[in-house]
C-alpha cells in the first residue's frame, strides 16, 4: 500500500474476494446447536391468519414466558404458500422445527419422511397419549405407513350454522327452535332472504358463487344423502354418485330454485359480518372476531337435510419437521407437549374442542372462553362430524374444504351453469378413482 | 531483453481484474438468479419434481399431459382475452390521455399526475381497490351505474364479466406507462408537419390520422409489444381479484403455473407451461413487431 493510503487493483480484488468468502462461509455454516446456557430457540411455522391467530400468539408469548431455556420463534406464512415453503426449506436442511398442520392431508410428506412419527418421542417426553380421545388419535394417523402417529392434535374443528340474531328476530322466527332438517332450513332461510325484486339482496343461506363455501356445502349435504368420496378400504371412488348428484342439484337450487342464496358474495366472513347473510356455516376459527366486532349471533347445530346427520371435520395439530440434527427432536416435542397439556386458552378462545379428556372433563371448560351460546355447537356437534380428510397421497384433491383443488374446480363449471351434474359427477369419479389406485 | 523474448514482440497489455469485479456485482446475481433458474427451469419440464427429493426425468410427458388438460386450455385461452381487451385498451387510452395533455386542455397539469399516478401503485393495491370498485352489490362502479339506470353488473362474480373486470383494472394501472411513452413521444414531432398540414387545410381529424398516428408509429408497436408481454404474464390481478375465478373464468398462464407449482407442487408440470408461455411470448412478440413495423 502506498503511503498515501489508496489501496492498489490486486489488494482492492483480494480485499473483495476474502470478503465474499467470509460471507458464504457465515451463509453456508451456521451457528451449531449447542444444549447449554444459552436458551434454546425453535422455529414454529403457523398458517393461522383467522382471528384465531391472535389466541394463538397468546399460547406461544405464555410458553415463552413460561420457560427460560427454550423459546419459540413464531413466524407466519400464507397457508397457499406453506407446503412449498416447507418442502423447499426441509429439502435445503432448514426446516422449522414444528408447524401446525391439518390431518390426513400429509400421507405424501409421512412417505418422503418430511414429518416425523411421534409415537416414541411422546413416550420419551411423557405426553399421555391416553388422555387424548379416540378420534384424533385415529385421525393423526396414516393407516398405509404403519399407522404411526404423525400429529399431536391440538384441536377438533366441525362446521356448524352460525346464525345472526337480528335477522332471525326481524323474519319473527324463534331463536329457540333453529331447524332441524332441511325443509325447515330452507323455510328460516326464505324467511331472512331480502331480495330486490328477483334478485336477492341479503342471503338467507350465505354462499358464494365459487370456492370453499358451495364445495364445502356440497360434501356435506352429499355426505348426508348417502354418498361416500372413497369406499372404507380407499379402494373404490364415489360410492353412491346419484347422492353427490342430488346434493350439486340442492346447492344450485339454493341460488335458482329457492333463491335464498346469491353468487354475488365475493367474501364470505366479511359479508357475514356486515349483515349481507343470516345463516352461514363456518368453523370455530371465526368466534373471536365476530365476538370482538359484537355481531349478535348465536351457533347451532347443523341440520339433517339428508338421511344421515354429518357435518365437516378437521382436526389442526402439530406435525415435527425433519431435521439434519436430530437431538432437537426431544426438544421440539417438549415444548409441543407444554403447548397442548396447557390447551385450555386454545380450545377456549381459539377454536374447536380439545382433543384432551381431562381439558373437556373440566368444571370450567363450558364457563370459559367464549360464550357457549357462540362456542357449544362446534363441541357437541363433533358428536356426527365425520367428513374430513381421504388419508391417501393425493388427500388434497378430495378435500370438501377447499377453493382450488380439483374438486372445487369442477363443481365451480357446475355452480356457473357450465357444465352438467353428470359430467361432472363423472369427471369427479374417474380423477379420484386415479387417485386412490396411485396409493 | 532476455534471450526468449522476439524482437519486435509487443507485451499484452496486463488485465484490469478490477473492472471484473465492478460488473461481478451485477453479473453474479445476474447469473444466479435470472439465467440459472431459466436453464433450471426448462430442464425441469422434463422431469416430475415436487422439491423433496431428485427430480424423475419423464420425457416430454408433461407436455404431453398440457395437451390433455382442460384447464390449460382455459388458462391459455383466457390469457390471449387478457391481451386482446388489454392491449388495444393501454394503447388507445394512454395515446388519448397524453394526446389531452399535449393540447393543454384544461387541468392539463392536474391531468399529467393523474393519469401517471396509477402506474406507481403496486399491483396488489390496484386489486383490492378495483375488488371494492366493482363489488357487485356495494361498489361504487354499480351504485353510479344504477343511477343511469343500468342494472348491477356481476363484474367478479360472473364467469361471463370477471375477465372484463379484471382487465379494466389492468388497463387503469398500465396506462401511466403507456401515457408517459406518447406524450414524450407527441412533443418531440416536428411542429413543421403540423403548420404543413394547417396549410393543406386539414381538419383535427386529418391531422390526427394522417401526420400524428404514421409519425407515432414506432412508439405504438413499442407499446403495444411491452403491453402485450405484460399482458401475457399477467397475475397479480388475477389472484387478488377474483383468485382465478369464478369456474376459471379469469385464471391466466402465470396464475395456472402458480396454482400447479406453489400450490400442488407440480413443479415439472408448471415449469412445461412456463416453456410453452415463453415460446408464445416470442411467437407473439415477432408477429406484432411484423405487425406494426417500426420505421
Amino acid at each position: 500500500m502506498s503511503k498515501t493510503g489508496k489501496m492498489s487493483r490486486r489488494q482492492f480484488t483480494k480485499l473483495a474476494g476474502k470478503s465474499a468468502l467470509l460471507a458464504t462461509a457465515a451463509a453456508t455454516f451456521p451457528a451449531p446447536f449447542v444444549k447449554g446456557a444459552e436458551p434454546i430457540t425453535l422455529t414454529h411455522w403457523s398458517w393461522l391468519s383467522a382471528s384465531d391467530a391472535e389466541v394463538w400468539g397468546k399460547m406461544i408469548a405464555n410458553f415463552n414466558a413460561a420457560n427460560t431455556d427454550v423459546q419459540l420463534k413464531l413466524e407466519l406464512v400464507p397457508d397457499d404458500q406453506y407446503d412449498t415453503k416447507l418442502l423447499a426449506a426441509a429439502a435445503a436442511g432448514q426446516a422449522p422445527d414444528f408447524g401446525w398442520g391439518t390431518a390426513g392431508q400429509r400421507a405424501q410428506w409421512a412417505k418422503d419422511g418430511v414429518i416425523i412419527p411421534l409415537d416414541d418421542l411422546a413416550t420419551k417426553v411423557g405426553l399421555d397419549l391416553s388422555d387424548f380421545s379416540a378420534l384424533p388419535m385415529k385421525k393423526a394417523r396414516y393407516p398405509k405407513y404403519d399407522n404411526k402417529l404423525f400429529m399431536i392434535p391440538m384441536d377438533l374443528m366441525s362446521l356448524q350454522p352460525e346464525v345472526n340474531l337480528d335477522h332471525v328476530k326481524e323474519a319473527g322466527l324463534d331463536p329457540e327452535k333453529f331447524p332441524t332438517d332441511g325443509d325447515s332450513l330452507l323455510e328460516w332461510a326464505k324467511a331472512m332472504t331480502k331480495r330486490d325484486g328477483d334478485k336477492v339482496t341479503r342471503s338467507g343461506i350465505m354462499m358464494t358463487g365459487s370456492g370453499v363455501q358451495p364445495t364445502v356445502t356440497w360434501g356435506i349435504v352429499a355426505a348426508q344423502m348417502g354418498f361416500q368420496r372413497a369406499s372404507d378400504d380407499f379402494k373404490t371412488a364415489c360410492v353412491n354418485p346419484d347422492a353427490g348428484k342430488a346434493a350439486m342439484q340442492w346447492v344450485l337450487d339454493l341460488f335458482d330454485k329457492w333463491k335464498v342464496s346469491t353468487r354475488d358474495v365475493t367474501n364470505r366472513y366479511k359479508a357475514f359480518g356486515t349483515g349481507q347473510g343470516s345463516i352461514f356455516w363456518t368453523g370455530p376459527w371465526t368466534l373471536n372476531g365476530y365476538v370482538q366486532q359484537k355481531l349478535n349471533f348465536r351457533t347451532y347445530l347443523f341440520p339433517k337435510i339428508g338421511q344421515t346427520l354429518y357435518t365437516y371435520f378437521e382436526m389442526g395439530g402439530m406435525e415435527l419437521y425433519v431435521q439434519s440434527d436430530t437431538s432437537r427432536y426431544e426438544v421440539t416435542m417438549k415444548a409441543v407437549k407444554w403447548l397442548s397439556d396447557n390447551g385450555f386458552l386454545w380450545t377456549t378462545q381459539g377454536r374447536g374442542a380439545s382433543p384432551r379428556l381431562s381439558t373437556l372433563a373440566r368444571p370450567d371448560y363450558k364457563t370459559s372462553g367464549h360464550d357457549w351460546s357462540v362456542r357449544g355447537a362446534f363441541v357437541d356437534g363433533m358428536a356426527f362430524a365425520t367428513e374430513g380428510e381421504i388419508p391417501v397421497l393425493a388427500g388434497p384433491d378430495f378435500t370438501i374444504y377447499a377453493g382450488d383443488n380439483f374438486l372445487a374446480k369442477t363443481l365451480e363449471t357446475v355452480w356457473a351453469g357450465q357444465k352438467s351434474i353428470d359430467t361432472a359427477m363423472s369427471e369427479i369419479q374417474a380423477k379420484w378413482q386415479s387417485d386412490l389406485d396411485a396409493g | 531483453m532476455t534471450a526468449l523474448e522476439l524482437p519486435g514482440a509487443e507485451r499484452k497489455p496486463p488485465i484490469d481484474w478490477a473492472g471484473y469485479v465492478f460488473v461481478a456485482f451485477f453479473t453474479i446475481p445476474f447469473l444466479a438468479f435470472n439465467v440459472a433458474p431459466l436453464i433450471f427451469g426448462a430442464g425441469l419440464a422434463f422431469t416430475k419434481w415436487g422439491i423433496f427429493g431428485k427430480p424423475q426425468w419423464i420425457g416430454l410427458q408433461n407436455f404431453s399431459d398440457m395437451l390433455h388438460d382442460e384447464w390449460v386450455g382455459i388458462a391459455f385461452k383466457n390469457t390471449a382475452l387478457y391481451g386482446l381487451i388489454i392491449v388495444p385498451g393501454v394503447v388507445v387510452f394512454g395515446l388519448a390521455c397524453a394526446l389531452y395533455v399535449h393540447q393543454r386542455w384544461p387541468l392539463a397539469g392536474l391531468a399529467r399526475t393523474l393519469f401517471f399516478s396509477p402506474n406507481v401503485v403496486s399491483g396488489t393495491v390496484i386489486g383490492l381497490v378495483w375488488t371494492w370498485l366493482l363489488d357487485t352489490q356495494y361498489g361504487l362502479v354499480n351504485h353510479y351505474l344504477g343511477l343511469l339506470g343500468i342494472s348491477a353488473i356481476p363484474w367478479l362474480t360472473s364467469p361471463r364479466w370477471a375477465l372484463f373486470g379484471v382487465s379494466i383494472a389492468s388497463v387503469w394501472w398500465d396506462l401511466g406507462l403507456a401515457f408517459v411513452l406518447f406524450l414524450a413521444a407527441l412533443q418531440d414531432l416536428p411542429k413543421e408537419l403540423y403548420e404543413a398540414a394547417d396549410v393543406d387545410g386539414a381538419n383535427r381529424w386529418q391531422r390526427l390520422r394522417l401526420v400524428i398516428l404514421p409519425q407515432l408509429r414506432p412508439v405504438i408497436s413499442m407499446v403495444a409489444t411491452l403491453q402485450m408481454i405484460s399482458s401475457l404474464r399477467i397475475f397479480t390481478q388475477v389472484y387478488v381479484m377474483a383468485d382465478g375465478g369464478p369456474a376459471g373464468s379469469t385464471t391466466s398462464v402465470v396464475f395456472y403455473m402458480y396454482q400447479t407449482g406453489i400450490q400442488r407442487q407440480l413443479f415439472g408440470y408448471a415449469s412445461a407451461v412456463a416453456m410453452s408461455l415463453f415460446v408464445l411470448i416470442l411467437v407473439m412478440t415477432f408477429i406484432m413487431r411484423r405487425f406494426v413495423r417500426e420505421r
